[in-house]
C-alpha cells in the first residue's frame, strides 16, 4: 500500500548549505563544499531568556524550521509537527554526564534541555502553537521513522504537518561511540490529498510505501552524499529531496525489519 | 477502535498484572526510602529490586542494561506472548508494529560507562552504546524477543512518551500500515533524572502525596508496561486519544492548563463522548505544586468542579516518567475490567482549592469510559480514553 503526500516547502541546513536551492544546486554539480561547519542563526522567534539558554540542536532545528515556514502556505499554528533525530540532544546529555561525573549535580536548564523533545518544546514556544507534536527516533533510521509519522499523521488527520529531521554533532568522547561530526537538518511541510489545498503549488508529490521482509539487503546510504555527514540519520532526507533535482526517481532505505520506499510521483514542473 | 488483546505491567508495587491491581486498587504503595548504593539523595523511590541481580539469557547479554531487564521481565508475561502468537498467526509478523516510549532510554549504562571514561580515559571495553543506551534499542530488543517485524519507532517526549504511543498506533492502524501493534514503554532509575529533578527542586524528601495540601514534589519510580492493540475491537478498547502542546515553558505547565484542556477535549472529541461520559480520570498527578494545580484547573474547565472521580496512582508506583503513560493506561484498563475505582494514596488532606472529586477510598462503580492524562517537559500533553464494549 502507498501513502501519498505533497511537499509544499522545505528547509535545508548542512555545512555550506543554507537552503533547499543550495542543496538542489549541489546535486547538479556534486562539487566538494568548502564550508566545514553548519551556520546556525540565533532563533529570534524565542523570547530572549529561552534564546540565551537554547542549545546547538535547538538552534539547528528552529533555524531549519524557519526556512520552511518562510515559504509555507500554512500558518505555523496550523501545523502539527514531527521531530526526528538519532540522538538529537546528545551534546546536552554529554554535558549532563560530565556534570554527574564531576560535581554530581545537574542544573535545571541542563536537565530540561536534555530531553529528546526539547527542540519541539522550544518550537511550540517560538510559534505559540498548541498543535500536537511528537519527537521520535530509530537510531540511524530516524529519518524514515519521522517521515512515516509525518505522512501517516497528515493522512489520518487531514491536516498539514511539519517534519524536522536533524542531527547535531556530538563532542568527544561521545563521538567515538556515535560518530556524528556535522550538523545536518531538513524541514518538510507536507499535506495529504485530503488536507485543505492551498493556492501555492507543491514542490513535488510523493508516494511512500513499506516493503516488508527486505531488511537483509542492508542499508546503503547514497554514496554520492558528502562523506563528512552521509552517515547521519538525517542525511537520508537529503537523498529524498535530491529527487526534486532530477525530477524523477525513488529512494529506498532500511527501517527496522522493513524498507521504506519514497517515490517522486509528480515533479516540480508538473505541479 | 483498536481492542486491547493483552497487556503486561511491572512496577515497584507489582511484578505482574494481578499484583499490580492488588496494590493499585487498594492504594498500597510500593515506594520506599532511597537505599540505592549509587545515589544518596534523601528521597523516596519506586524501585523494582528484581532487576538488580537479574541476568538476561546469554544470547541477550549484549543488550543488558537496567531498562532492558525491566522490559524483559514484563515481556515474559504468558498472556502477552500467547496473544502475540495469535496475532502473528492471523496477520503476519510484518503487519504488527512496535511503538514504544522512553525518556531515559538506557542512560544509566552510559552514566556508569562515563564514570569509567573519566577515571581511565577510555570507555569500558564491552560498552555497546547502540544496544544498551540508544533510543531505538528498546524497540529492537522488544521486537526481537517477540518476533515482530512491523514498522517500529521510539517516541521520546519526556513523561508523555508512552501515552503518545497509543495515538500513533491508532493512526497507523487507520492508515492501513499495520493490523496490530505492541505499544508501551520503559524507564529505569538513573542519576540523570534523580539529580535533574532534584536540581529543579521538584523531588520530594517525603513520600509523594498527589493533590495533598502539603505536597512537596515527586517520588521517582521505574516501570515497564506493554499493551497489545488489535485493529479488531475487544472487551476493552482504546476509543480516542488527544494531544497538544503548552507553548509555555520547558519545565513548568501552563498555570490554567490550557494545553492539558486541549488534550482532554480532543480525546473526548476523538472518542465522540462528552465529559459526563467519563466515569474515572487517572490524573497525571505528580504531586508537584505546579502540576497538580494546573491539572486541577484544566480538569475543572473540561469537566466542571468536583464533577469526575479522579485519582493519581503515582503514590503507589512513583512517577515512572517515560513509562508513566502506559503504566496508567493499564490502570485505566483494569479499572474498566474490575469496575472499581483506585484511590489516591498517601493523602492526608486534599487541597480544597483544587476543586476535585479525589477518590480517597477504593469503591465499586459502574463505568463505561475512563481517561488517563500524561503531561511532560517541553509542554507535551496526551489524554487517552478507554472504553468497555457494551
Amino acid at each position: 500500500m502507498e501513502l501519498q503526500f505533497a511537499l509544499y516547502s522545505a528547509g535545508v541546513l548542512a555545512p555550506g548549505l543554507s537552503s533547499l536551492s543550495d542543496w538542489l544546486a549541489w546535486c547538479k554539480t556534486r562539487q566538494p563544499v568548502a564550508a566545514d561547519t553548519t551556520l546556525l542563526p540565533l532563533p529570534l522567534a524565542l523570547p530572549a531568556n529561552e534564546r540565551r539558554r537554547s542549545s546547538q540542536v535547538v538552534r539547528l532545528a528552529l533555524a531549519c524550521a524557519e526556512q520552511a515556514l518562510a515559504r509555507s502556505p500554512f500558518a505555523p499554528d496550523q501545523l502539527r509537527s514531527v521531530f526526528a533525530s538519532d540522538e538529537g540532544t546528545g551534546e546536552v546529555c554529554q554535558q549532563m554526564l560530565e556534570a554527574l561525573a564531576t560535581t554530581g549535580q545537574v542544573s535545571p536548564s541542563l536537565f530540561h534541555n536534555s530531553v529528546h523533545n526539547a527542540p519541539a518544546g522550544y518550537f511550540s514556544i517560538a510559534t505559540q502553537s498548541r498543535q500536537p507534536s511528537v519527537s521520535v527516533s530509530l537510531g540511524g533510521e530516524s529519518f524514515g521513522a519521522g517521515l512515516l509519522c509525518a505522512v501517516s499523521e497528515t493522512c489520518s488527520s487531514g491536516q498539514p504537518v511539519l517534519l524536522l529531521a536533524y542531527d547535531a554533532p556530538l563532542p568527544q568522547p561521545m563521538r567515538s561511540l556515535l560518530p556524528i561530526a556535522k550538523a545536518t537538518a531538513s524541514a518538510w511541510i507536507i499535506a495529504s490529498a485530503d488536507a485543505p489545498s492551498p493556492a501555492q503549488p507543491p514542490l513535488g508529490r510523493f508516494a511512500l510505501s513499506l516493503n516488508p521482509g527486505a531488511a537483509d539487503r542492508g542499508d546503503t546510504p547514497a554514496a554520492w552524499l558528502p562523506a563528512a555527514w552521509r552517515g547521519n540519520s538525517s542525511a537520508q532526507a537529503f537523498a529524498v529531496l535530491a529527487l526534486l533535482a532530477n525530477a524523477s526517481g525513488s529512494c529506498e532505505f532500511a527501517f527496522g525489519a522493513q524498507r521504506i520506499c519514497v517515490r517522486l510521483m509528480q515533479s516540480p514542473a508538473a505541479c | 477502535m483498536p481492542g486491547i488483546a493483552a497487556y503486561s505491567t511491572l512496577h515497584a508495587a507489582g511484578a505482574d498484572n494481578h499484583a499490580s491491581w492488588q496494590a493499585i486498587s487498594t492504594g498500597r504503595t510500593g515506594l520506599k526510602r532511597n537505599a540505592l548504593p549509587w545515589c544518596s539523595l534523601p528521597t523516596w523511590l519506586g524501585e523494582v529490586p528484581q532487576v538488580n541481580d537479574l541476568r538476561l539469557p546469554d544470547e541477550l547479554e549484549a543488550w543488558d542494561c537496567r531498562t532492558h531487564r525491566l522490559a524483559w521481565l514484563a515481556l515474559r508475561s504468558t498472556d502477552l506472548q500467547q496473544a502475540t502468537g495469535r496475532l502473528v498467526e492471523r496477520y503476519g509478523a510484518s503487519r504488527i508494529g512496535v511503538i514504544l516510549g522512553t525518556s531515559t532510554a538506557g542512560i544509566r549504562s552510559t552514566e556508569i560507562a562515563y564514570a569509567h571514561w573519566h577515571a581511565h580515559g577510555q570507555w569500558p571495553a564491552h560498552f555497546d552504546y547502540r544496544r544498551t543506551h540508544s533510543l531505538d534499542a528498546l524497540c529492537r530488543f522488544s521486537a526481537g524477543l517477540l518476533g515482530l517485524q512491523g514498522p517500529m519507532l521510539t517516541i521520546s517526549t519526556a513523561c508523555s512518551s508512552s501515552a503518545k504511543v497509543f495515538v500513533m498506533a491508532q493512526r497507523w492502524i487507520d492508515c492501513g500500515l499495520i493490523d496490530a501493534a505492541l505499544v508501551g514503554g520503559v524507564d529505569s532509575l538513573c542519576l540523570s533524572t534523580l539529580q535533574g529533578f532534584n536540581g529543579l527542586q521538584l523531588l520530594s524528601s517525603e513520600i509523594c502525596r498527589p493533590f495533598d495540601a502539603a505536597r512537596s514534589g515527586i517520588s521517582i519510580g521505574e516501570a515497564a508496561g506493554f499493551v497489545l492493540l488489535d485493529r479488531e475491537p475487544a472487551a476493552i478498547n482504546l476509543v480516542g486519544g488527544g494531544e497538544s502542546s503548552d507553548a509555555w515553558h520547558m519545565s513548568t505547565p501552563h498555570p490554567q492548563g490550557l494545553g492539558a484542556q486541549a488534550a482532554m477535549r480532543q480525546a473526548l472529541q476523538a472518542a465522540r463522548l462528552g465529559p459526563a461520559d467519563i466515569g474515572y480520570l487517572n490524573a497525571h498527578g505528580t504531586a508537584t505544586l505546579a502540576n497538580d494545580r494546573a491539572e486541577a484547573a484544566a480538569t475543572r474547565a473540561v469537566f466542571g468542579p468536583d464533577a469526575v472521580p479522579i485519582s493519581s496512582t503515582k503514590g503507589v508506583t512513583g512517577h515512572t516518567l517515560g513509562a508513566a503513560g502506559v503504566t496508567e493506561a493499564i490502570v485505566v484498563i483494569q479499572t474498566l475490567e474490575q469496575q472499581r475505582l483506585p484511590p489516591s494514596t498517601n493523602l492526608r488532606e486534599v487541597e480544597p482549592a483544587l476543586g476535585l472529586d479525589v477518590i480517597l477510598e477504593p469503591r465499586q462503580a459502574g463505568l463505561r469510559h475512563a481517561m488517563s492524562n500524561s503531561f511532560g517537559f517541553g509542554g507535551t500533553n496526551c489524554s487517552l480514553v478507554f472504553g468497555r464494549a457494551s
